[in-house]
């Protein structure tokens, strides 16, 4: 019960060449999104990372981007020491600027 | 007016009712139903009308495993190594309605009785926990939206660190500028007609024999130059303002803009300030959450205990 107490670290954001690498490092294990609570629909860790970096967002991974409350869940699993949270949050940037553009 | 669409970018409010979703809170809602309705009949048909009457004790049994439900249920299925893919968010979903139906049921349980008595303090700590979880739902939604608002602000277009940009126009700025004030020489214009051109001559200080003194022969010797402690460069008033005519006036002689690039600096700082602020504001919240979590487990079982010695003897009597 304790260990709920404990936050997970504040790791501000990343850049877009700096989530670029962090999505080529991904060994594309699944642990990241076993540990989310706010993913609802099945998704594959391939499609999220490649519309994370650059292309189209489809519907589920839209969906999974503005549900994602950066509580830092997918880090401490990440056999890789990678930043989910910061990738979503590139997600979500790019989801904002979608919105602007219209 | 930008337009925000449900179906795409990342507006305001958005609600993805999911199969999950709509199932939980159709079970919530059926059974708060379920409470209210027994909760109508009983108080036309009992009598006894108070928390330890056996309706009383109905619903705070049924309160009760709600309570435990949503508290180890949520917490079961997080430590869970073998779980699938949205398990996690279903569990949250079934947390939250057992969380509204609990709280329902042992309000229905108090039979509007709140003397200040060990239950009236367990409800009133179930009754914060509830709306601590409802307003932690709100900031989940809201507040990642503001993070990724600022994060905008520290990002270039292409997603490239701001800061380092406005460091690097500055530093081209102070570059630029700094090679043009050291090229600049003053023009050699002529003085008005008929009066010799001023002439500042260094002034050279010898001894009676010819020889040059030091500055400071004399311990009384004051500089009359300024010291860096009487100037600060940093002052608008002492800043170099080129003449009219100089050649440093000219457009493009000297490249504005450092305030400018200052400025948005600060802005972008502020941004990250406002960032952390929020990131923090998810995680402290949720930390709250479980603290009134262990408070309202801690009264309840208070309560239990208290009111136990008070039913045990009347059991053990009969």
């Amino acid at each position: 019960m304790l260990r709920l107490l404990k936050p997970n670290a504040i790791i501000l954001h990343k850049t877009r060449p700096q989530v670029g690498q962090e999505i080529q490092a991904c060994i594309g294990c699944n642990e990241c999104i076993l540990a989310c609570p706010a993913v609802a629909e099945p998704i594959t860790i391939d499609m999220l990372n490649r519309e994370t970096i650059s292309g189209p967002i489809s519907e589920p991974v839209a969906r999974f981007a503005r549900a994602c409350y950066q509580c830092g869940a997918c880090v401490s699993p990440c056999p890789v020491g990678l930043h989910r949270d910061a990738m979503m949050l590139w997600l979500k940037v790019r989801l904002l600027s979608m919105v602007e553009e219209e | 007016m930008k337009r925000m669409n449900d179906k795409k970018g990342y507006p305001w409010f958005f609600l993805d009712m999911g199969r999950p979703l709509t199932r939980t809170w159709t079970t919530t809602l059926l059974i708060c139903m379920l409470a209210i309705i027994s909760f109508i009949i009983y108080n036309r048909v009992g009598t006894d009308l108070s928390p330890d009457s056996p309706a009383g004790y109905t619903y705070a049994i049924v309160g009760t495993i709600f309570m435990l439900l949503a508290t180890f249920g949520y917490t079961r299925i997080r430590r869970t190594r073998q779980r699938k893919i949205g398990q996690l968010n279903n569990s949250l979903n079934w947390h939250i309605c057992f969380g509204t139906a609990a709280i329902v049921i042992l309000l229905i349980h108090s039979f509007g009785n709140f003397n200040p008595r060990s239950g009236t303090y367990a409800l009133y700590g179930m009754i914060a926990l509830v709306i601590s979880g409802f307003i932690g739902r709100i900031i989940d939604r809201l507040v990642p939206r503001q993070i990724t608002k600022e994060v905008r602000k520290a990002l270039t277009e292409q997603g490239d660190d701001r800061i380092e940009n406005i460091s690097r126009n500055v530093q081209d700025i102070v570059a630029y500028n700094t090679q043009n004030l050291r090229a600049f020489k003053t023009d050699a214009a002529p003085g008005p007609a008929g009066l010799p051109q001023t002439r500042l001559v260094a002034s050279n200080p010898t001894s009676l024999g010819g020889s040059t003194l030091p500055s400071s022969w004399d311990i009384a010797y004051l500089t009359l130059d300024e010291t860096p402690q009487e100037v600060s460069r940093n002052n608008q008033q002492y800043r170099f303002v080129p003449d009219r005519k100089s050649s440093l006036a000219r457009p493009g002689a000297l490249v504005p803009g450092y305030n400018q690039q200052i400025e948005e600096l600060q802005l972008v700082q502020h941004a990250l300030q406002r960032e952390q602020y929020y990131r923090a504001l998810i995680r402290y919240w949720r930390i709250f959450h479980v603290l009134l979590v262990l408070t309202t487990i801690g009264l309840t079982i208070w309560h239990l205990v208290y009111a136990g010695q008070l039913l045990l003897p009347v059991l053990f009597h009969h």
